[in-house]
């Protein structure tokens, strides 16, 4: 297989952009992307997009992309992995590129989760992810369903509701300097534990806002790769993973196996281990998420995650900085964009250019979980070529 | 001459001394189901926890339900399924689902053949305690069986409460003393009875006083239900004799030849009703094709056996969790009694649904090797804990664009609930220390 790189990266700031559609977020994402690959871009050089939405929005997502970003004589394939879309779609359109098929290739990930009402969004989303007849009408909000890990979690672990604060206190300040974000401001540990409850033991400070939003990525073969950028960062793994969808058939909800299972194939297909990574965008949907991800993608030992964050090793600053962009607690969560725009992020910052730069990283790992818990989709960027 | 053979009440744990409250997932068919499964544990046919009585049942002849009640949940669409499967009786028994109050639960009694279970339930709106009672007639030669007979009817006009189709709630002529001289009292007159009632059902405390010989034990409902818990009553009076049961103008008595065993109560609480919040939403959407599928083994609380390695799966599934066969599953009992692994508890209002409330993910007992996620019920929100123990019931677990979709909620065993804070405290020290 051929290498991958990738040369351009962009995205729309996130947030609830209500004066903003589907068909102006993507080419705003797309355009950015391609202002931003240091040789420029001839959209013509554009052979196929993979494209990463959850929902549905204005219409069939293919079209849109093609239709709303000058790109009509292109395939396109739409990607949905649940919360993992972003990631898978960067990993489909890596083993494009690598197989050969293709030398220059668009991802974009987009979602529009405040085009409904907020009366609305709940049922709609239930229906994407919970079985008709034995648990939709059981009322499993979203936190619902990673509460009931975490809950198991806190009761296993000697972690607290304490730690969930400090991890939401990491990726508010982490999300201050980064002009992306949607909740760029600082809170306090008792700010967080004093907040109003969601779903126990979830307070509001725990939970990602609803956020709109697109983000867009150029891979490119080695072959070509020097028209583009004498700076690229390279696609080293993917990896993507899967879990039983049902609740009651997850034997230890302390863990999330599709993480561990993604991460294996990433790290193997990179040729590194944990203790390579330098940065990471994780999963922070739910602060006690981003716990639980320290030990499934090897940062840490079973039940140690805690320590990580209370030593502030995943702290800008840290030995391990995690979600320096304000992750998807602070920076927002349109689910197809997500794992994109962390790709945006760690292209940055193993670049040097990033918002809220971390020292000197060379090697990335980027990981979404979603379906609730049932995918998980790891990729590792690095500025070494391997 | 009938004979009973068993006595089953249920009472929602909701409420205060003064009566019940209905809770938010419960209708008249789950207080219906709980009573009559009550009354089956009452007959020697069903376990409390409630092992697997469909075969004892057909076996002893439960050929008949009959269920009474002012507040069927479904007019068009049918309540006969969902009763029949959450008692755990087969699906060829006869179902008649009758609108009455008292009277019409002792006429259906003293009617009945044997293998008549005659189930009474009152799920009235705000205001009105609810409840449900249910007798399982026996064979005429039902060992320890009371005998009961019909004293006398009288079938009279005297609306003073109504509520007419179509029309949103009942309307009330407010002359409380029209409604006892010209209503019940009339009524009585007519009866003639050659002795007094010892219990009357479907009236005041006062004025079931006033009518009876000596002082009558107080019960917990007014309507249908009323005539069953009157009867369950002559166990702790410790006699027989005639039993009342009176709705407006209407009265029916019979008489019983001895006191009745005891009844099988279940009746947990009282506890303060919950303060929820209701939110305003769309309609929650239903697929009846799923419905469909899922409605036999999901009322009735069983899981797929693995016809190859005997692996139990819930909900049950082509593909075998174990050893991966395809050859088949049969539906098998589920153990009714599990303790929580994992709980946690919805606050934010969920637009549709009452809140707050919780969700507990269940290991059932038994070693079967199945979990269930299920909604919690019974006690406040936010009390179940890691570790707390209790038994799976059935309730409505949400109303599906008009259609009532039931299932099996989680009710924690009133010691566990009333322990949860040192439980608690002690479990977390323990992980702590692993």
């Amino acid at each position: 297989m051929r290498r991958v790189a990738v040369v351009g990266a962009g995205m729309t700031a996130f947030g609830e952009h209500f004066g903003l559609g589907i068909k102006e977020l993507l080419p705003m994402a797309v355009s950015e992307m391609a202002a931003h690959v240091d040789k420029g871009l001839d959209r013509a050089d554009i052979q196929a997009a993979w494209f990463g939405e959850l929902t549905t929005v204005d219409g069939f997502p293919s079209g849109i992309l093609v239709d709303s970003c000058g790109l009509l004589d292109i395939p396109v394939t739409r990607v949905e992995n649940a919360c993992a879309t972003g990631n898978d779609a960067v990993r489909n359109a890596t083993f494009a590129v690598a197989s050969g098929a293709f030398d220059v290739v668009l991802v974009v990930g987009a979602d529009k989760v405040r085009e409904s009402s907020a009366r609305a969004t709940f049922w709609e989303w239930a229906g994407l992810t919970r079985d008709m007849a034995w648990d939709y009408p059981l009322g499993l909000v979203a936190p619902a369903n990673f509460a009931l890990h975490v809950a198991r979690y806190l009761h296993e672990s000697p972690a607290t509701r304490e730690h969930l604060a400090m991890v939401a206190v990491k990726n508010h300040r982490h999300a201050v300097p980064n002009p992306k974000a949607q909740l760029r401001y600082e809170i306090t540990v008792e700010q967080a534990l004093n907040a109003p409850i969601v779903v126990e033991p979830f307070g509001l400070y725990d939970c990602t806002p609803q956020s709109d939003g697109a983000a867009a990525l150029l891979l490119v073969s080695e072959d070509v790769v020097d028209r583009y950028t004498d700076r690229p960062v390279w696609v080293r793994g993917v990896g993507l993973g899967l879990d039983r969808v049902m609740h009651q058939h997850k034997r230890d909800m302390t863990t999330f196996p599709p993480t561990v299972k993604a991460a294996r194939a990433a790290y193997a297909m990179a040729g590194v281990g944990p203790a390579d990574i330098d940065v990471a965008e994780v999963h922070d949907c739910f602060t006690g998420v981003e716990l639980i991800s320290y030990e499934d993608l090897g940062f840490t030992e079973r039940f140690g995650a805690y320590k990580l964050i209370e030593d502030g090793t995943t702290t800008v600053g840290g030995s391990k900085p995690v979600n320096p962009s304000g992750g998807l607690k602070a920076k927002g969560h349109p689910p197809g964009a997500t794992g994109v725009a962390q790709c945006v992020e760690l292209f940055e910052q193993l670049r040097g250019e990033a918002a809220n730069q971390v020292d000197s990283p060379r090697t990335a790992l980027a990981h979404n979980i979603g379906g609730p818990t049932a995918v998980s989709a790891v990729t590792i960027l690095s500025s070494d070529r391997g | 001459m009938v004979k009973l053979a068993g006595l089953g009440t249920y009472l929602p744990p909701w409420g205060s001394a003064r009566g019940r409250a209905l809770g938010p997932d419960e209708d008249a068919l789950t207080l219906g189901v709980a009573a009559a499964r009550a009354a089956l544990t009452a007959a020697g046919l069903a376990s409390s926890d409630g092992a697997a009585d469909v075969e004892t049942a057909a076996a002893v002849g439960v050929r008949r339900v009959v269920f009474v009640t002012r507040e069927l949940p479904l007019l068009v669409g049918g309540n006969a399924a969902a009763l029949l499967a959450g008692i755990g009786l087969a699906a060829d028994v006869a179902v008649v689902e009758q609108v009455g109050g008292a009277p019409a639960v002792l006429d259906a009694l003293a009617g009945a053949a044997p293998g008549t279970l005659v189930v009474a339930a009152d799920a009235p709106q705000a205001g009105q305690p609810a409840g449900a009672a249910a007798a399982l007639v026996g064979p005429d030669d039902t060992a320890g069986g009371v005998g009961v007979e019909l004293v006398g009817r009288v079938v009279r006009s005297l609306p003073v409460h109504s509520l007419a189709v179509g029309e949103p709630a009942i309307r009330d002529y407010s002359d409380a003393r029209l409604e006892r001289e010209r209503g019940v009292g009339v009524a009585v007159e007519r009866l003639e009875l050659a002795e007094k009632p010892v219990v009357a059902a479907g009236l005041a405390a006062k004025q079931a006083a006033a009518l009876c010989a000596g002082s009558p034990p107080a019960l917990p409902t007014l309507g249908a239900s009323s005539a069953l818990f009157a009867i369950a009553a002559l166990h702790e009076l410790g006699s027989g004799g005639v039993v009342l049961a009176a709705e407006q103008a209407s009265v029916t008595a019979v008489r019983l030849d001895g006191p009745p065993a005891a009844a099988y109560r279940d009746e947990a609480g009282p506890v303060l009703p919950e303060k929820l919040s209701r939110t305003p939403g769309p309609d929650i959407a239903i697929s009846l094709p799923a419905y469909e599928r899922a409605f036999e083994v999901k009322l009735r609380w069983e899981g797929g056996r693995c016809d190859a390695c005997g692996t139990l799966a819930l909900p049950p599934r082509r593909r075998c969790l174990s050893c991966g066969s395809e050859s088949g599953w049969t539906p098998a009992a589920l153990p009714r009694t599990g303790e929580v692994y994992s709980a946690v508890t919805v606050r934010v209002p969920v637009p549709g649904l009452p809140t707050p409330y919780s969700l507990a993910i269940v290991e059932l007992d038994g070693d079967v090797g199945v979990r269930a996620l299920v909604k919690v019920t019974g006690v406040a929100a936010g009390t179940v804990q890691i570790g707390d123990r209790g038994r799976l019931v059935l309730r409505r677990v949400a109303v599906r664009s008009g259609v009532p979709d039931y299932g099996y909620a989680f009710f924690p065993d009133g010691s566990a609930a009333a322990a949860a804070g040192p439980a608690a405290a002690g479990t977390i020290s323990e992980g702590a220390a692993r």
